[in-house]
């Protein structure tokens, strides 16, 4: 149905001096929806989710990567293996009849009859000003998807479809209680006969008891036209309900998919296993993964794995930069191992890759104190040598790894090292 | 032993222009000592106002025609009701304004020291223009300055002999804060205790840096015209007003006991699990991230070791990741203070989480309340039952919404105000009220079903 490959999208941030740095809210994000299926990406506030949602459907241009919309599976086939084998030609053969990117707006305006999009918030997404049946037909007019008369007829039949009275035709948004206009917001976003059709977070302004009647609406609509969903969300539990497959991002990247019944029960990614630990769950007393720290900062964000910071089980290629070593030994030195160390002592990062420790030559009880830590302290795993030169002691790291989509046994691919299928997995499980 | 927080039949009008808007329909609360209490219920149905009502919160135009808040065997809501008893329909809000003026200034002694909130949005409640550490001083500035004060003059006094025998009685008793007290009482060093004591809990350095620490605690510089000032606040226990007047004084003042609020800001916010507090609390709010904020207005809710801890929901603004961290938080501080807590969601998972009890609310009533597990295991009233039936699961059960609407609390339905959405209602429930019924152990349900045959 939709596919979407390398898809990236930086924001400018314009600092002084004119000089131009980028969020970069989706790095390198490949996604396929199939005909029919409901796809889920979960994620935290801020990890890109609804960035990808409106890349795929064009409301925003991504920096890179390239989406291909509606085309028939043999095709897709053929596309990613010239792909794989590098054959632009043939890439862009195909590319050129289904690609997203290259299409004129009029021709754009057209396929957005086939792809539309319903937002989180339905106080905010309904024009105050128009009245339902106006907002209704809006998409079907500008699409020119069919004759003014026959949208208005249309327009009636959509609000008994999501569960309207017809006579709420001409009321306004501002007479609709919340899950109302998120109905509204359902109907206008299916008047076309789309057939992808993205949920931004369709129920997370609804109390429990209304996103229950929409998530239901939604299945039955679902069912009945089989519409492909992507459907983003931080609740995880409604992706469990909706959902075939899922997507799990976390600062931009995605770090694991696969279907949801494997993803959300044996989750194989720690990001993904810290998040399903730290849903509460009624009746349910578990012992939880508790992530250290927050999100990173996406203007610049961690090298190598994005996750490395605050993952349980991180080790030694994952991308520990001098500076994380440095902060973190420096806080033993001065906590924990101040016997023996004092005041003296004070730890420099020098470039990437190494640490001088001032103030001690003693590299044995360095290595010890490492030793002991690096179960506890995992930035600490990513320390190779440790030596003494010139009445310091030089630290020296581990050239971090960059991860991939790893394939595991059960089908799932998994953005993660400890599962590169050329290297055995190192000690520690989360 | 009594309730910490007792709420009698509380009612709250909204005098609007579209009408009478009856946010609290007579609400029956008690909060017990020590534990952590979960409001639940959807938005609108009240839980926000009743925590703004316990806090003396509320806006002009909110009345309060019945009910009341007992507190310490005293009612905190007596002057607003006695207003709105006296002019009935004539409400006026700009008079109303006047009570709660007069309310206002009761409650200063109350209000942030014995009863604390942690307000729903981390980044609204701290004042963005403030370093954080400023805004945790100021909370205990304004209500114990003479705890600043003792801080600053025992670490004036302390002479590093004395701090080896404290060190050493830490050693030998393991920290035992008693014993610490009668120390610090007889050696006339009472504020020290719990300085030594913070750095002696600090899991994450050695015991030599903890030793040397301690006995750094000694000889706080500070001259003397400040000292005699710091004396004075320490043993009135609070700012003389005659000091408040002479501008130099205040000044003095306010600037010896701030820098010592940033000291305890620092030992708050380190005890909450924020590593390098130091720098942190030189920052403003708005270079933290939503976990590390909303630590911070912890902090602040429980610097003056307050009876009673209201959190409006806590974690409604963070990520699951976060609010794992904060929930852990909340278990964990629940053990080493002695408040009581109201933890108000919309989240039921989440009060499940850390409540010992839970109340759930409907249209401005409690209808139920029961200890969490009862009350997620056999919901008795309808609305919690189709509540929990609501919530969706990870193992993707079939989830039922409740037909309709959460009603207009301007025309709240006659009788039962549940009863237009119930599958259960009889004739009685379009009538009367239901009351309280008490269910099986420790369980209070407002619902007609299980009235005795």
């Amino acid at each position: 149905m939709i596919a979407a490959y390398g898809l990236s999208k930086f924001f400018p941030i314009r600092g002084a001096f004119r000089s131009t740095t980028s969020l970069k809210a989706v790095d390198d994000v490949g996604l396929k929806i199939q005909n029919e299926q409901v796809v889920g990406l979960v994620g935290e506030s801020g990890s890109g989710k609804s960035t990808v949602g409106r890349c795929l459907i064009r409301l925003l241009k991504p920096t890179e990567g390239e989406i291909l919309f509606d085309i028939p599976d043999s095709e897709l086939v053929e596309y990613e293996k010239a792909r794989a084998e590098d054959a632009t030609k043939r890439v862009d053969a195909i590319a050129d009849r289904f690609s997203l990117l290259r299409r004129s707006s009029s021709e754009l305006r057209s396929l957005r009859r086939l792809a539309n999009i319903v937002f989180q918030d339905p106080y905010s997404s309904l024009n105050p000003r128009m009245r339902l049946a106006d907002i209704i037909t809006e998409p079907m007019l500008s699409t020119r998807f069919c004759t003014r008369a026959e949208a208005e007829i249309r327009a009636r039949e959509l609000l008994r479809e999501v569960g309207l009275p017809e006579f709420f035709e001409d009321r306004y948004p501002h007479e609709l209680s919340g899950g109302q206009r998120q109905r509204v917001a359902i109907a206008r976003a299916i008047s076309t006969n789309p057939k992808l059709l993205i949920l931004d977070e369709p129920t997370s302004a609804l109390d429990v008891s209304v996103q229950a009647q929409i998530l239901n609406l939604l299945r039955g609509l679902q069912e009945k036209y089989g519409i492909s969903m992507l459907l983003i969300t931080h609740n995880i539990a409604v992706v469990a309900y909706l959902a075939e497959y899922v997507y799990v991002m976390y600062a931009g990247k995605i770090m694991e998919w696969g279907e949801k019944g494997k993803v959300l029960r044996d989750p194989q990614h720690p990001y993904t296993k810290a998040l399903m630990s730290s849903v509460p769950v009624i009746g349910e007393t578990m012992t939880r993964t508790i992530l250290r720290g927050d999100p990173p900062n996406l203007v610049s964000p961690p090298i190598a794995c994005r996750f490395h910071p605050r993952c349980p089980v991180a080790f030694e290629v994952c991308g520990w930069s001098a500076e994380e070593v440095a902060e973190d030994l420096e806080y033993l030195l001065a906590g924990k191992y101040y016997e023996g160390f004092g005041d003296a002592v004070s730890v420099i990062a020098e470039g990437e890759r190494t640490i001088t420790i001032q103030g001690t030559t003693d590299a044995e009880r360095i290595r010890e104190l490492v030793g002991l830590e690096n179960e506890e302290v995992r930035s600490l795993k990513s320390v190779e040598a440790i030596d003494v030169s010139d009445g310091s002691t030089v630290v020296r790291l581990h050239e971090p790894v960059e991860p991939e989509m790893y394939p595991a046994p059960d089908g799932r691919q998994v953005k993660c090292l400890l599962f590169r299928p050329d290297v055995s997995p190192p000690t520690g499980n989360a | 032993m009594s309730d910490a927080l007792a709420i009698r039949d509380l009612q709250v009008h909204f005098h609007t222009r579209r009408g009478l808007y009856k946010a609290l329909n007579g609400v029956n609360l008690g909060l017990r000592r020590g534990e952590v209490l979960g409001i639940a219920g959807e938005s609108g149905c009240g839980k926000t106002t009743l925590g703004l009502a316990v806090m003396s919160l509320l806006p002009r135009n909110a009345s309060i025609p019945g009910g009341k808040v007992i507190f310490d065997k005293k009612d905190l809501v007596n002057l607003p009701r006695e207003y709105s008893e006296r002019v009935g329909d004539r409400f006026n809000p700009k008079e109303n304004e006047r009570v709660l003026r007069r309310v206002g200034k009761a409650m200063t002694g109350i209000r942030g020291r014995r009863i604390s909130m942690v307000f729903q949005e981390p980044m609204t409640s701290l004042n963005p223009v403030l370093p954080i550490g400023f805004q945790v001083a100021e909370a205990i500035y304004v209500h114990d300055p003479a705890l600043l004060a003792r801080r600053v003059l025992s670490r004036s006094k302390a002479t590093p002999a004395l701090l080896k025998e404290l060190m050493a009685l830490l050693v030998a008793t393991h920290g035992d804060e008693a014993s610490l007290r009668k120390f610090a009482a007889e050696h006339g060093l009472a504020g020290i205790e719990e300085q030594a004591l913070f750095i002696w809990n600090r899991g994450d350095i050695h015991i030599s840096r903890k030793e040397k620490a301690i006995r750094a605690l000694s000889g706080a510089p500070v001259n003397r015209a400040e000292l005699k000032i710091i004396e004075v606040v320490a043993r009135t226990g609070s700012i003389p007003p005659q000091y408040a007047r002479v501008p130099v004084l205040s000044r003095i003042v306010r600037r010896v006991l701030i820098k010592e609020g940033y000291r305890k800001a620092r030992e708050l916010l380190t005890s909450l699990g924020i590593h390098h507090a130091e720098r942190v609390v030189k920052m403003y709010p708005h270079e933290l991230s939503g976990g590390m904020r909303q630590r911070v207005v912890i902090a602040i809710a429980l610097a003056n070791n307050p009876e009673i801890v209201i959190m409006d929901e806590p974690t409604s603004a963070v990520d699951v990741t976060v609010q794992a961290q904060i929930l852990e938080l909340v278990k964990r501080i629940r053990t080493s203070v002695s408040a009581s807590f109201i933890v108000i969601s919309h989240d039921l998972a989440v009060l499940a989480e850390v409540c010992d009890r839970i109340a759930i609310m409907y249209a401005g009533r409690v209808v139920e309340v029961a200890p969490t597990d009862q009350i997620l295991q056999k919901p008795l009233h309808p609305y919690t039952q189709l509540l929990i039936s609501a919530i969706p699961t990870l193992e993707a059960k079939p989830v039922e919404g409740i037909k309709g609407d959460v009603p207009d609390m301007r025309a709240v339905p006659v009788g039962c105000a549940f009863h237009p959405r119930c599958p259960f209602a009889f004739e009685k429930c379009h009538e009367i009220i239901p009351i309280d019924l008490p269910h099986g152990n420790d369980q209070l349900v407002a619902c007609w079903l299980y009235e005795a045959k």
